[in-house]
């Protein structure tokens, strides 16, 4: 599979990849940068709301902090 | 009815596991690319589809910018067949997605503004300042520009984003309408009716619409940097 990957794909676009695309790659890293810091403030912010949470109804009562993190169905 | 208007704009899951890959991967499989020389006629059609639109796109660009034709093609392509795909009932339109817009309008703009960096360095520089500009105001119009430059990825992005999913919700919105006043008032549901046949034609005029115009402003911005 991995052959006629190449011999059908790589083979035919790899000027396209190699070349022509370069500043659309470059493009690709920036765009996954962003994502990278959209996902990460996110989880920043939901991990401080379980702490404030759980400082606000009692020190004493440690709930586990995976029970405030809400799986987001449209999250990627 | 609140939860059912938007929850065609959910991410599909099948058994826990999103499909999402499955359903941006379908409309590829309408295009078949047969290494024949003389054609079904499915294929022929579509060959002579991309190579009039092709042909009217790339008659601006230069040869630095026909390299992009199969990009450009491929764009147009698949954000024209999602769109329309999407207009079938309770199917999943993966251009409602904002991050998905995103994700094709940001690395297409980054390319073609680092190409013109790359390549024509003063050119683009020079674009931050339109000619004839009074002196006083040259300060101000470099950061309007720069502005304008970041913004245009996003307005690519919530253009597209904006219209499908506003479509989606006014034919949501009007069907269900039609269905509530078919037990009160029947003329009123056959005057319904009718709009929503309307709007339907509209959205698949949308739904192309929008294709080009994000494939045209990509093209542009292209054009402008090569």
């Amino acid at each position: 599979m991995l052959q006629s990957l190449i011999k059908n794909v790589w083979i035919p676009m790899k000027p396209y990849y190699t070349q022509v695309y370069q500043e659309i790659w470059l493009g690709m890293g920036l765009m996954s940068v962003i994502v990278y810091k959209i996902r990460s403030a996110d989880k920043r912010s939901k991990a401080l709301k379980g702490k404030i949470f759980a400082s606000s109804n009692g020190g004493e009562r440690k709930t586990p902090s995976h029970l405030f993190r809400t799986r987001c169905v449209t999250a990627y | 009815m609140n939860e059912n208007l938007f929850a065609s704009f959910t991410t599909p899951m099948m058994m826990g596991v999103p499909i999402v890959v499955l359903i941006i991967i379908f409309p590829s499989i309408l295009f078949p690319s047969p290494n024949r020389l003389i054609n079904n006629r499915l294929a022929t059609v579509q060959q002579w589809l991309i190579q009039l639109v092709s042909k009217h796109m790339l008659s601006i660009h230069n040869y630095k910018g026909q390299t992009w034709a199969l990009m450009l093609m491929s764009l147009i392509l698949f954000i024209g067949s999602t769109n329309l795909l999407g207009l079938l009932p309770h199917s999943f339109t993966p251009t409602t997605q904002l991050s998905m817009n995103l994700g094709m309008a940001i690395p297409l703009w980054a390319g073609t503004v680092v190409m013109g960096f790359r390549h024509k360095t003063k050119a683009s520089l020079a674009h931050f300042l339109p000619q004839g500009t009074p002196l006083p105001l040259i300060p101000m119009l470099v950061i309007i520009e720069t502005i304008s430059l970041f913004i245009q990825p996003v307005a690519l992005a919530v253009r597209l984003t904006a219209n499908i999913t506003a479509g989606h919700l006014l034919i949501h919105l009007i069907g269900g309408a039609t269905l509530v006043l078919m037990n009160i008032n029947p003329v009123t549901a056959l005057i319904t009716f009718i709009i929503l046949i309307l709007l339907t034609i509209l959205e698949l005029a949308v739904a192309l619409i929008q294709a080009y115009v994000f494939t045209l402003l990509v093209s542009l911005y292209l054009h402008d940097n090569t």
